[in-house]
């Protein structure tokens, strides 16, 4: 058993090409991510596939220039700033033909890296007599195959990129983020895109050898996909980008020792992987949390049925009394009730239900809301019958406090809601010491007035006067109060509106 | 103006409640607005003005109460309302002229396999009058000012021959000579018998505008003419007493009584 996990992990160690290929790999593979997240911010994902293409032709012009003025063959030097210069050029005439024509960006990066891509396809096939690079070497990478110069080339490219982008990260970060903004600062915005787009054709240069012209947008990309599902703040994203990389590198490497297949491949294979798994598992972002959320999140409707029938049981019930009146799943039902609990609307001991305080509260509103609608359908004529029930069960969910209010002073504050039960007082106003309007109170409360129209009243009711309200009289349209010397005003409804108090007592 | 007297509201709206959540965005709305009026909705931010126009195109489901155009119901009456949605939605550097733009509302009644008739032109030809944008027919719609693209996206509402136009903020964002431009619109429309509901945000300018306002914060505080609407009480328990008070509300309404 260890002969095997020593043959699949320690024995590749030790042959120096795999330490080569780890080294490089994870090299550019740390630059690639963390540049790759400014990329995929700015949606710039198609220029790193179109840079790493438009470099043929700077390779080709590399070798020749070299080959031609020098006869030295495969000038490794040469052929990396002729990449960069292709790179940028590339960059350049994208921008200038975005600028002075309508093409979009999208459709110009298309033109010109063809275009490039093409002149390097067309220059190296007229000179295969002069130039002996092998095109497909160049198209797939060949990372354990990785010379010395290769890694001195990502060493340093990595090293620049790297001071850059920290030394700069502000800079970057607002530019990606408002250039509109970055502009009216003072940033000069044209060179910071500029300097973002060297980099990315430096990392995407050095990068090539190893993984290749096609692959490489994906090292670009995808480890910084990754830790975007991840992290909401630039920096980390950064940190993380970097890791999924190094990993992507290590587990290529030793995927492709294992299938003895091409390391680029295995990389980007590996790479890939690692996104779709962290796009299922990602905690915020992910499918998976997704998927939790929409389980977790608790129907209103079954949590507002349950609050209204507990309350119309009295504040306590047995659990199997209340399953019988709700029409929800047995496992939905469970689910709210801990959801409820949770939030401290409820408590549950020996399978009796008891409201708290603010669980009480909550129905009362919920049942005000109910009845309240009944009542202004009916009164509107928007349904009749049983309907009635049905749609104020819809709407019962749209219970703010102040539009209920309102349906409540349209009605005229009735107390009865069109099947005869009653209307739920309002909770918001009716609290000992609260101040509200008269009209808002119910028989048996004591209040003092605080407040009166300054005529129309009757002159026995002043600032300070001490009552208590009666029933209502003539269809509920007339309050009935009592003064403290047991005489008895009538009110209208206008006048019960005007009359503000604050209330001593809420029970008879 | 109209010369028939119009019997048929234009529109009906009923005891109308819209709600995204605990608080309605709407609540108990009811309105009827009579034909060949030109009329403004005002009110503050997140009043529900864009969320009535939308109740009334049929583009958000009440939870309570109905809409009725020309006496038929939302689904009987489509393609006889016309909306012209805020600015900025499209992409300007498209390869389209003025006239192909106001051409579009035409669509709705040119069979697929059909091109334009001569009728359809001169529809659009007369709606580009309308709106004075005729001499900028074959200009691309991007090399136009704010105020004309906005000119332009009337024009196509106009050539759909819809008899009610809604218009979201016309006046958001262009200067005086624009907006006595596009009023000028208006009022020609309004001229040919339709009625236009328009949101506005200028309570300087409503009562010089429109032969009716609505008021509506949630609920809908008034509506009648802009002397009847436009009164201190109201706005300062609408807009919480935050305005100052508009000196000559009333002149206007001479001329459109
Ligand atoms: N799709 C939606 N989802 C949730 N809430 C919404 C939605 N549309 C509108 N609302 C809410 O409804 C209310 C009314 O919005 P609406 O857009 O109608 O206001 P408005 O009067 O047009 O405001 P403004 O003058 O700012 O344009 C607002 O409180 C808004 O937040
Ligand atoms: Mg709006």
């Amino acid at each position: 058993m260890p002969d095997i996990i020593y043959s699949a992990f320690a024995a590749p160690l030790r042959e120096t090409f795999f330490q080569k290929a780890l080294i490089g790999g994870s090299i550019a593979a740390i630059v690639c991510s963390v540049v790759g997240c400014l990329v995929i911010l700015r949606r710039m994902a198609f220029l790193g596939d179109a840079l790493s293409h438009a470099m043929i032709a700077g390779v080709a012009g590399g070798y020749l220039f070299m080959k031609i003025l020098f006869n030295t063959e495969a000038h490794a030097p040469a052929m990396l700033i002729g990449s960069l210069i292709a790179a940028l050029v590339t960059v350049a005439s994208i921008g200038f033909v975005s600028r002075v024509s309508r093409v979009k960006d999208d459709t110009a990066i298309g033109i010109m890296y063809t275009g490039v891509f093409a002149g390097g396809v067309v220059l190296v096939s007229v000179f295969r007599g002069y130039i002996h690079i092998d095109l497909m070497h160049f198209i797939m990478g060949d990372v354990l195959g990785v010379a010395d110069s290769d890694l001195w080339v990502a060493a340093i490219s990595a090293g620049i990129v790297l001071s850059i982008i920290i030394l700069f990260f502000r800079q970057f970060q607002l530019t990606s983020f408002d250039p509109v903004m970055a502009a009216s600062i003072g940033l000069p915005v044209a060179l910071i895109d500029y300097a973002l787009t060297t980099c990315v054709s430096l990392v995407v240069v050095s990068a090539v050898s190893m993984v290749g012209v096609i692959l490489v947008v994906g090292l670009l990309i995808t480890p910084a996909a990754s830790a975007y599902l991840l992290s909401d703040r630039l920096d980390r994203m950064m940190i993380l980008a970097a890791i999924f990389g190094v990993t992507s590198v290590i587990g290529g490497l030793y995927l492709s020792m294992w299938l003895d297949s091409s390391g680029g491949g295995a990389i980007m294979l590996f790479c890939s992987l690692q996104f779709i798994v962290i796009l299922v598992i990602a905690p915020n972002y992910g499918m998976l949390a997704r998927w939790m959320r929409l389980r977790n999140s608790l129907p209103q409707q079954l949590v507002e049925d349950v609050l209204v029938e507990s309350s119309r049981f009295g504040k306590t019930v047995d659990l199997n009394q209340l399953q019988r009146k709700i029409s929800h799943s047995k496992a939905a039902f469970t689910k709210a009730l801990k959801g409820m609990s949770r939030n401290g609307l409820l408590e549950i001991n020996d399978n009796k239900l008891t409201l708290t305080e603010a669980g009480s509260v909550e129905a009362n509103r919920i049942l005000r809301a109910h009845r309240l609608w009944e009542a202004y359908i009916s009164h509107v004529g928007a349904a009749s019958g049983s309907e009635v029930h049905h749609r104020a069960h819809e709407l019962e969910h749209v219970n703010d406090v102040e539009s209920v209010d309102y349906l409540d002073d349209l009605l005229g504050h009735p107390i009865y809601d069109p099947h005869g039960a009653v209307i739920p007082a309002s909770d918001s106003h009716c609290s000992t010491g609260g101040e509200c309007s008269l009209s808002y109170l119910r028989e048996g409360m004591s209040a003092e007035i605080i407040d009166l129209p300054a005529e129309g009243s009757d002159s026995r009711l002043n600032k300070g006067t001490k009552v208590t309200i009666g029933p209502r009289r003539e269809n509920q349209t007339e309050w009935i109060i009592f003064l403290q010397d047991g005489s008895k005003v009538a009110l209208d409804h206008e006048t019960a509106d005007a009359v503000k108090v604050r209330i001593t007592s809420i029970s008879s | 103006m109209t010369t028939e007297p119009a019997k048929i509201p234009a529109i009906e709206v009923e005891n109308l409640t819209v709600s995204f959540g605990p608080r309605p965005a709407l609540l108990n709305v009811s309105v009827t607005i009579d034909q060949g009026l030109l009329v403004g909705i005002i009110g503050p931010n997140g009043a529900g003005k864009s969320t009535l126009v939308k109740a009334i195109l049929g583009f958000v489901k009440p939870d309570l109460g109905t809409v009725r155009l020309l006496g038929s119901s939302l689904d009987d009456a489509k393609g006889r309302l016309a909306y012209v949605p805020q600015r900025g939605a499209v992409d300007w550097d498209y390869p389209i002229t003025v006239y192909e733009v106001a051409m579009m509302g035409r669509y709705p009644n040119i069979a697929w396999w059909k091109d334009p008739g001569r009728q359809d032109h001169e529809i659009v030809n007369q709606a580009l009058e309308m709106v004075r944008m005729s001499d900028f027919k074959n200009r691309q719609i991007g090399g136009l000012s704010g105020g004309q693209q906005q000119r332009v996206f009337m024009a196509r509402a106009l050539a759909q021959g819809s008899d009610i136009l809604l218009l979201d903020e016309p006046f958001a964002g262009v200067d005086a000579a624009t907006e006595r431009a596009i009023l000028d619109v208006l009022e020609r429309a309004r001229a040919t018998g339709r009625t236009l509901v328009v949101v506005h945000h200028d309570l300087a300018t409503a009562a010089e505008y429109f032969d009716r306002l609505m008021l509506i914060k949630q609920r809908l505080f008034a509506y009648g003419t802009p002397r009847q609407v436009l009164n201190q009480d109201l706005l300062s328990e609408v807009y919480e007493g935050k305005l100052k008070v508009f000196s000559g509300m009333g002149k206007a309404e001479e001329c459109h009584a």
